[in-house]
């Protein structure tokens, strides 16, 4: 034993040494039992079984489940993307840079969604995860936000698109009713107001002849 | 202006009520329109009038509760029009704004007037323009009203809805302010300044009274109702001050300006935010 303690450096160094920041991921996918779901291939089709929260429809995997991609649950959401470090959030994300926090608040990426590695907000330890965002996050600005508070769409997506209908449908139908009632009124009232001028023009001009 | 026969239209509290939605309408308009475009150089020129981003939302937020306020009055101020006794024909009366059958009929033979198809119809005391535009204002400003609401206390209104109907407020809030500044700076102006009956300007909501020969243009059948009760020597009323007709001549222009001005520039600078 005290051969040990003297001859083995202690545990500390150790745990660092590791061969690649894949491989620490593996390790963390191991430790944690998150995986992508390309990963975990499933031997055959489990229609019930889902990502919570995301809704790919009644058959959530494709057969081969070669094609399906989350990144929902990744302690970095980024992992494995060529040249990450290269890359600025807005080659990517482009419309997420035109919310109204990025243009009227000015406020940057990284002051919601953290550092490098930025986790995935459905990741369990992820500030942004629906548990704590408002206390972790939006608290920082709106005091005394509440769960509810942070259910606020701050990405909110484009709301006319079909897209919207499944993910945000009282929005879609908000947007849609107001742009018929819109398109409505101005198409009625405006060639009604044209029609009033013109025919009030003639009937002046032929009062003032007689 | 000539002596002529002038009959009443609008009492005093009526032309107050809307002298008072004229100026807080302009108001949030403009403070609206300088936050909704305060990425733009317009927006930041608009907001800087009253006196940057914060300041304009305050006074955005300011003047839409007295709009409510007001909103609540003209609700009390209703309540007080309606005959209890005779309710019935108190609301569905010709006197009443609300719409009713004659209302489509006088749509119909105008669309037929348009092309001389038809003479034009007889108004009685509200066209059916004249009671959408009040409708229109009645339904739109209580959705302003709690939409607004909901964005200057989200904490409060997430703990009623959830945190996502924040995200429908704003659109609707939009949405409702965009239909709104739209229709009154082309249609409601249209109707009351630049249609040739009516140019340069509609007086009787400034004045009250309007001409009878232009009563009975407009409205016969208003007129004739009145002459029928005996109620014309009531309904009578004084041409307004020379000096007061400058005033609301001078104001009246000065908002139709502001109004085009701010629907020019709303529609030049659209393109460069996003609008939802």
């Amino acid at each position: 034993m005290l051969a040990e303690l003297l001859l083995i450096p202690g545990p500390a160094p150790c745990q660092e040494e590791v061969a690649s920041s894949i491989r620490r991921y593996k390790e963390h996918e191991v430790s944690t039992g998150f995986y992508e779901e390309y990963e975990a291939r499933p031997r055959h089709q489990r229609p019930f079984v889902g990502v919570p929260g995301v809704r790919r429809g009644l058959f959530p995997y494709s057969p081969s489940a070669a094609s399906v991609r989350s990144r929902i649950r990744l302690a970095d959401s980024h992992r494995a993307i060529k040249f990450y470090w290269g890359r600025r959030c807005e080659d990517c994300h482009i419309t997420e840079t035109r919310d109204i926090h990025t243009t009227r608040a000015n406020l940057t990426c990284r002051q919601c969604h953290g550092g490098e590695p930025i986790a995935s907000i459905e990741h369990y330890y992820s500030p942004l995860n629906p548990i704590r965002k408002h206390a972790y996050v939006c608290a920082k600005c709106h005091e005394g936000a509440s769960a509810s508070y942070s259910s606020y769409i701050v990405h909110q997506p484009p709301p006319g698109s079909l897209a919207t209908r499944k993910s945000f449908p009282v929005l879609f139908y908000a947007y849609w009713l107001m742009i018929v009632l819109l398109a409505g009124t101005l198409a009625f009232f405006i060639p009604h107001s044209i029609l009033v001028g013109l025919r009030e023009l003639f009937r002046k001009r032929g009062k003032a002849k007689k | 202006m000539t002596q002529t026969t002038r009959i009443k239209r609008f009492s005093t509290l009526e032309r107050l009520f809307h002298l008072f939605l004229m100026l807080t309408f302009l108001i949030q308009a403009a403070t609206g329109f300088g936050r909704f475009f305060i990425t733009t150089s317009w927006g930041k020129s608009l907001t800087s009038i009253f006196g940057g981003y914060e300041t304009t939302a305050l006074i955005h937020h300011w003047v839409g509760v007295i709009m409510i306020i007001g909103f609540l009055l003209h609700i009390l101020y209703l309540i007080t029009r309606i005959k209890w006794k005779g309710f019935g024909k108190s609301i569905f009366g010709p006197d009443s704004l609300v719409p009713n059958l004659q209302d489509v009929r006088h749509l119909w033979q105008k669309v037929l007037w348009f092309f001389g198809l038809g003479s034009p119809p007889r108004f009685d005391r509200w066209t059916y323009w004249e009671k959408f535009d009040y409708w229109a204002v009645f339904w739109g400003l209580p959705l302003l009203a709690i939409t607004g609401l909901m964005l200057i206390y989200p904490m409060v209104a997430s703990r009623i809805v959830p945190g996502w109907a924040l995200n429908v407020a704003a659109l609707l809030h939009r949405a409702e302010a965009i239909l709104a500044t739209a229709y009154i700076f082309m249609i409601h102006f249209f109707i009351g300044h630049l249609r040739p009956s009516s140019f340069p300007m509609n007086e009787g909501m400034f004045s009250g009274s309007i001409t009878i020969e232009e009563a009975m243009e407009e409205k016969p059948a208003w007129v004739e109702r009145i002459k029928k009760d005996g109620n014309l020597e009531l309904a009578m009323a004084k041409p307004p001050a020379r000096w007061y007709r400058g005033v609301y001549f001078i104001f009246g222009y000065s908002a139709l300006a502001f109004g085009v001005y701010l629907l020019i520039n709303g529609i030049a600078y659209s393109r460069y935010i996003r609008l939802h």
